[in-house]
């Protein structure tokens, strides 16, 4: 493509317009960072390092608290939706029906965030009464709690709203795979188990790592949802925006905004450098297949 | 239920259906232990649908499937005694040479050190010790399709199926390959099936050969049989180049037929085909079958001719096909070797006439 620009300062141009744009997007991000280390915090005209307000932090067990929620859903997200997107992807590729299925994939995209969370809601909280009424009813005390706002219920909500993006990136990481290989590791004696997990994992490995990256970032830095299904927990974020909404934004709330930031950017870019450097090493075995070396 | 088992494959009422398309109907193959097999036809044919239905790959909608006199038509690919060599893309890209070929192997469990010695055997039948540690990157198209031999050779199994191996290759090293897969059959001596759309393929390593066209077996001979008698009019259309005249038997009897071509009646003979007065037959005769008589030369007495017009000569390298047009517009050629002596020169216009000799054509009522 670089040839489309002949101008050189065109080319350039374009760059620079390209990192101003990324730029003025990620100031207050950065900005937000920027605070969270200064020990006078927002506003003040001086400005010392500091650590403090990151020790504040870590010395609030509310906040620790809630890290841990916020891993754990995460990884539980993790777990359910990336082999749902998986599965999904396979489907696809064999499928007759791909409009169908993609539209249905899909759909959890296009519903907007409170929407479906308070649709989730008010169905949850209508499952809870129907299993109050069972366990009174008949007894069945076992089922009482099964739909009761919590840990579950939010984990719902992140996995339906989770898997289209595990779905999308596994999926185009699979288009470059060949079925026939499957087919051959099948005539050379494997199940079809271990067709999938020898042959064809090791080549989709990079999209489901990305999904993987992806959708814990997704959850990670989710809101809506998770504070209308969560219950009595709280993640992260929901603890810092009930902090702001309550008590403004403090000093160990920049420290807060800038940890989320710091940490879905190093996810997402080291996952980005990842699987770049690996699609350009395939992209330069594709070139080397393309001219053998020797002849047969 | 146990068939003949000196057949390899045996095949009964074949058919397989994707949706309203019928890929393969009604086929019965039967294939000797041993032997080298070839599946030849048309694109579309049905070659690889028939191939995937022996391997395994694809679930017949009709008819079944032995190995050995075994039915298998209910087994996955990996519970028969087949293995597949693709066309390309098969080989596993993120596996080095020598554990592409051990694949099959390591899936079984065979210690280490066996499967390394095995490989290292079936590199060498294929031509490429030393090539233990490259990537299938690097690797030419050749080389590739000789990992995918050895990678499904070293498995021991009894049938070997080859979709179209060489077609990703030039056709320098198109024939080459022909020589050693037919050598390395030899060798092995299991059963290969092996489809190719390339006749010349085809012929070169074959023991017998199949034409499949339209979903269906058209008919099954020696490479020779199929060249020079094919019994049914697809196989001498497909097999070279082919004159076919299309006619109405006007007297028969066992030996003979005269028959109306519009153009003129011939004479040809009815021993295999056997057809009676009014069947509508045609007539096939190979291009270098068929003679030029110069304006001033006549026909000998066991030849048969038609007249045709002279229009001109296309040189292609061995051979050079003479073009005459018939009386009723269409163009035929004769393929005479470049070189050879005794082609008199024609002018283009010239009246001519296109002759051969009776036993070179052939009948066919189908
Ligand atoms: N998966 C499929 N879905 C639908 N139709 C199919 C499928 N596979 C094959 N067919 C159809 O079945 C017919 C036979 O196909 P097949 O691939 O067996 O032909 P072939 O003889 O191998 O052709 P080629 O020489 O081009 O490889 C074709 O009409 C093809 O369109
Ligand atoms: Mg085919």
């Amino acid at each position: 493509m670089l040839q489309d620009y002949r101008n050189p300062w065109l080319y350039r141009g374009m760059w620079v317009y390209l990192l101003l744009l990324v730029g003025a997007l990620l100031l207050p991000v950065f900005y937000t960072i920027y605070i969270s280390f200064n020990e006078h915090g927002f506003g003040a005209q001086i400005y010392d390092f500091t650590w403090d307000w990151y020790r504040v932090m870590l010395g609030n067990t509310q906040i620790i608290d809630s890290l841990r929620w916020t891993l754990g859903l995460g990884a539980a997200t993790v777990a359910i939706a990336v082999p749902m997107g998986l599965i999904a992807a396979k489907h696809y590729k064999r499928t007759r029906h791909k409009l169908v299925l993609v539209t249905l994939m899909l759909a959890p995209l296009f519903v907007p965030a409170d929407i479906l969370g308070s649709a989730l809601l008010v169905y949850f909280k209508n499952l809870n009464r129907a299993c109050n009424w069972l366990a009174d009813t008949l007894g069945l005390e076992w089922i009482r709690t099964w739909f009761e706002l919590g840990f579950g219920t939010a984990l719902v909500g992140q996995v339906l709203w989770t898997v289209p993006y595990a779905f999308i990136v596994i999926l185009i990481t699979m288009s470059r795979y060949h079925a026939q290989q499957t087919e051959a590791a099948r005539s050379c004696g494997a199940t079809g188990w271990q067709a999938f997990w020898r042959v064809e994992f090791p080549q989709i490995r990079v999209g489901v790592a990305s999904a993987s990256a992806f959708v814990f970032i997704l959850s990670f830095n989710e809101y809506t949802r998770t504070n209308l299904l969560k219950g009595g927990f709280d993640t992260f974020t929901t603890v810092l925006i009930s902090h702001m909404f309550n008590t403004g934004m403090s000093e160990d709330s920049y420290a807060m905004a800038g940890t989320v930031s710091v940490i879905s950017m190093l996810v997402v870019g080291g996952v980005l450098v990842w699987s770049l450097a690996r699609v350009e090493r395939l992209e330069r075995e594709a070139r080397a297949a393309a001219t053998p070396l020797g002849s047969a | 239920m146990s068939g003949n088992s000196e057949l390899a494959v045996e095949t009964l009422e074949l058919g397989r259906r994707y949706g309203r398309v019928t890929a393969l109907e009604g086929v019965n193959l039967r294939v000797t232990k041993g032997s080298y097999f070839v599946l030849l036809g048309p694109s579309g044919g049905g070659k690889t649908t028939l191939l995937r239905l022996i391997g395994g790959l694809v679930r017949p909608s009709a008819g079944r499937v032995r190995l050995h006199g075994r039915d298998v038509t209910d087994l996955p690919a990996n519970e028969r005694p087949t293995t597949m060599v693709f066309q390309s893309y098969a080989l596993f890209p993120h596996m080095s040479v020598a554990r592409n070929v051990g694949f099959g192997l390591a899936l079984r469990r065979v210690a280490k050190r066996e499967v390394r010695e095995r490989v290292d055997r079936m590199l060498d039948l294929v031509g490429l010790t030393g090539y233990q540690e490259r990537m299938p990157h690097e690797l030419s198209g050749g080389q590739q399709q000789r990992v995918q031999l050895a990678r499904s050779l070293v498995l021991d199994r009894d049938v070997l199926l080859l979709d179209e191996p060489l077609a990703a290759l030039d056709e320098k090293l198109r024939k080459e390959m022909c020589f050693e897969l037919k050598r390395i059959q030899e060798q092995v001596g299991i059963t290969f099936i092996h489809v190719t759309h390339n006749q010349e393929e085809a012929m070169t390593v074959a023991d017998r050969i199949a034409i499949i066209a339209s979903g269906r077996l058209i008919e099954e001979g020696s490479s020779r049989e199929i060249y020079e008698h094919p019994a049914r009019r697809f196989t001498a259309e497909f097999i070279g180049e082919t004159k076919i005249f299309e006619g109405t038997v006007e007297a028969a009897d066992g030996a003979r037929a005269r028959v109306d071509i519009g153009i003129g009646v011939i004479e040809v003979g009815n021993r295999d085909a056997n057809v009676r007065v009014r069947d509508a037959v045609s007539i096939s005769i190979r291009s270098e079958l068929l003679e030029l008589l110069a304006p001033d030369e006549t026909a000998s007495a066991a030849m048969q001719s038609v007249p045709a017009t002279y229009e001109k000569t296309i040189y292609l390298g061995l051979t050079s096909s003479h073009r005459v047009r018939l009386p009723d517009g269409a163009e035929v050629g004769v393929r005479r070797f470049s070189g050879a002596r005794g082609t008199a020169r024609i002018e283009p216009g010239a009246q001519v006439r296109l002759a051969w000799h009776m036993e070179d054509a052939r009948l066919h009522t189908s």
